[in-house]
């Protein structure tokens, strides 16, 4: 069960060049739209061709520029689950997933098991307009799960559904891909969503792939400012690369003060960097002696119920910092306005960016 | 609460009023059929029949060429991108905002025994299309087949092309897909192309009397024998009220059958 892909594609003046693959395992298309995650899934279903590139799926070449090959979307079997799920509206939910049942096929069996499999089963004569928007979902996953795909292809699927619904959803889909062993390539532009889903994750922007890489690499180490901008990193720093210290870390100045960085990277002293730091990575201390933090007060908070966002501005030198904190410690630490705190970057989350 | 009640009385006296000069003409040709008690006499007249059933089989046979033709013209404008599209475009809705009887002057210069295709082809084959049925049906055509295009059109239009790419990704071809997710889905918008064009061919006067003339059993279709009984005909006037309730039968037949089958739609809702 694998997705092997690489393209490049010229519409208009649109280019798009993307790699990746995907194997046993949910892969995310992350950005926003119009960066060519859509795309890519109707390259990978066979309603785009590429101009160049090649994409095997399962181990069978479905297009291959080199050798002009160019199968057919009905010639490749992939599931594919479009944005708003285009049930076809004048069958019943019964007839929309046995559409898609090969001949030789017990049609009336598959389709049972089908519904069965996506507990849709009381619908059964029911037409998509009478369902509800979750309901219509796993009519849509039901429908592209007929031709017993191993691949599915989901272009945000779950967009328009509430979050409570969504939240059921994406539960569905994660025993799915348990029960069936799909390789699922999925398409979102929440990264909520993105998080929860991956275990590995491309992110995608003006029609290229920025980073392909597990969940946790793409998140915490970001490869550019601008997949750290993508991800959600909140504390993005322009930096200079004072030296090494002593235990082979660098030493990095940013807005007058100096910070260790324990993180791998091959700058040289005096680059020009950018650092990421994850709102969420950053600790509040008690004046004391503190390496790697500097005085800030707090000025701005938001309260998210489950977190809060705290807003610093330095107190002498060193940068504005958002912190990410759970409620708990909030009011453990008994944090507010005006306050000031000591502020530290953890040496081992310090992201550094080369700028190239 | 006052404003509310002033509204909603004029809105009243409004509809009442549009309403009353809408019946009134039908009350009228009603109490004139009866009235005249020759009606039914005539309405069954050799003039009136040979006129009917001329209007009934040439307007289904331009409904049906209209089907033929028209469908892959509205498919292609719903679906294909090609250089001179926006001016076919408007060339098919030209007809439906032009004066029939413009139409029909067009038809002679081109169809015509001096017209543009019409002179060699009778030098050629010594036949003409001028004043004879297929001239009937030709006019019709003109003047009726762009209500098909556009309602099939603007059908073609609404239906998801993403459910057709779905359908292509589930295994099924191209020819199963238009018959299976497409057609189903166009039907409404058939069915309603086809109760306009066929309506219009029937009600088809300006074009027809210019190309095609008004010779009985030939050319003289409903509102045709209409024309003549005002002017004169054997039919007269109560002959002119014989033919009209005629038009009025077959129309309200054919908006009740619309009805009942356009009904059969519920996921439209």
């Amino acid at each position: 069960m694998s997705v092997e892909y690489e393209a490049a594609i010229q519409l208009g003046n649109f280019a798009y060049e993307a790699k990746f693959e995907a194997r046993n395992e949910i892969v995310v298309l992350f950005g926003h739209s119009g960066a060519g995650k859509s795309v890519t899934l109707q390259a990978i279903a066979g309603l785009v061709r590429p101009n160049r590139g090649r994409i095997v799926v399962d181990g069978r070449a479905m297009f291959d520029s080199a050798a002009k090959l160019h199968l057919s979307p009905q010639e490749r079997n992939v599931g594919y689950v479009v944005q708003e799920l285009a049930l076809f509206p004048h069958m019943t939910v019964a007839e929309n997933v046995a559409f898609g049942i090969p001949n030789g096929v017990d049609r009336e069996r598959r389709t049972a098991e089908l519904l069965e499999l996506l507990r849709i089963g009381e619908f059964a004569k029911r037409k998509p307009a009478t369902l509800s928007g979750g309901q219509r979902q796993r009519v849509a996953l039901a429908r592209a799960l007929a031709r017993d795909a191993n691949v599915l292809l989901l272009d945000e699927p779950f967009s328009a559904l509430d979050d409570a619904l969504r939240v059921t959803l994406r539960r569905e889909l994660l025993r799915l891909r348990a029960e069936l062993g799909l390789t699922i390539v999925f398409v979102t532009h929440d990264l909520r969503e993105a998080h929860l889903l991956a275990d590995r994750l491309a992110v995608f922007d003006a029609g290229s792939i920025l980073q392909f890489g597990a969940r946790e690499e793409v998140f915490r180490r970001p490869v550019s400012r601008r997949v750290a901008e993508l991800t959600g990193t909140s504390n993005i720093f322009a930096a200079r690369v004072a030296g090494r210290d002593g235990d082979g870390g660098t030493v990095l100045e940013i807005a007058g003060s100096r910070f260790a960085a324990r993180t791998q990277a091959e700058v040289a002293p005096g680059a020009d960097v950018d650092v990421a730091i994850r709102a969420e990575r950053v600790n509040l201390r008690r004046p004391g002696e503190v390496p790697n933090a500097f005085r800030a007060m707090l000025t701005e908070e938001f309260a998210f119920g489950s977190s809060h966002t705290l807003h610093f501005r330095p107190v002498g030198a060193g940068p504005m910092v958002e912190v990410e904190i759970a409620s708990r410690p909030y009011e453990v630490l008994g944090v507010a306005q005006g306050q000031e705190w000591l502020i530290e970057l953890p040496a081992s989350d310090l992201h550094i960016m080369r700028r190239d | 609460m006052r404003t509310d009640r002033t509204t909603l009385a004029t809105i009243s006296v409004l509809t009442a009023v549009f309403a009353a000069f809408f019946v009134l003409p039908f009350a009228g040709l009603l109490n004139r059929a009866i009235e005249d008690g020759k009606t039914w006499e005539l309405a069954r007249s050799e003039t009136a029949r040979t006129a009917l059933w001329l209007s009934v089989w040439t307007s289904t046979v331009t409904l049906a060429l209209t089907i033929v033709f028209g469908t892959p013209v509205a498919y292609l404008l719903s679906r294909a991108r090609f250089p001179g599209k926006s001016i076919v475009d408007a060339a098919i809705d030209l007809p439906i905002v032009l004066p029939p009887t413009v139409a029909g002057v067009a038809l002679l210069t081109a169809f015509g025994r001096r017209g543009l295709l019409g002179e060699p082809f009778e030098e050629w084959t010594g036949q003409t299309f001028a004043f004879t049925t297929t001239a009937v049906i030709m006019a019709q055509l003109l003047v009726a087949a762009p209500f098909y295009v556009r309602a099939v059109r603007s059908g073609f239009d609404s239906v998801d092309r993403r459910a057709e790419s779905v359908a292509y990704t589930l295994g099924a071809s191209k020819t199963r897909t238009f018959f299976r997710i497409v057609v189903p889905q166009v039907r409404p918008a058939i069915l309603e192309g086809m109760v306009l064009c066929w309506a219009r061919a029937m009600g088809e006067l300006g074009a027809t009397l210019i190309f095609a003339g008004n010779l009985e059993g030939k050319s003289q279709t409903m509102p045709l024998a209409i024309i003549s009984a005002f002017e004169g005909s054997s039919l007269g006037l109560a002959g002119a009220i014989a033919l009209s309730m005629m038009l009025l039968a077959v129309a309200l037949a054919v908006l009740v059958v619309f009805r009942l089958v356009s009904n059969r739609e519920p996921w439209q809702a």
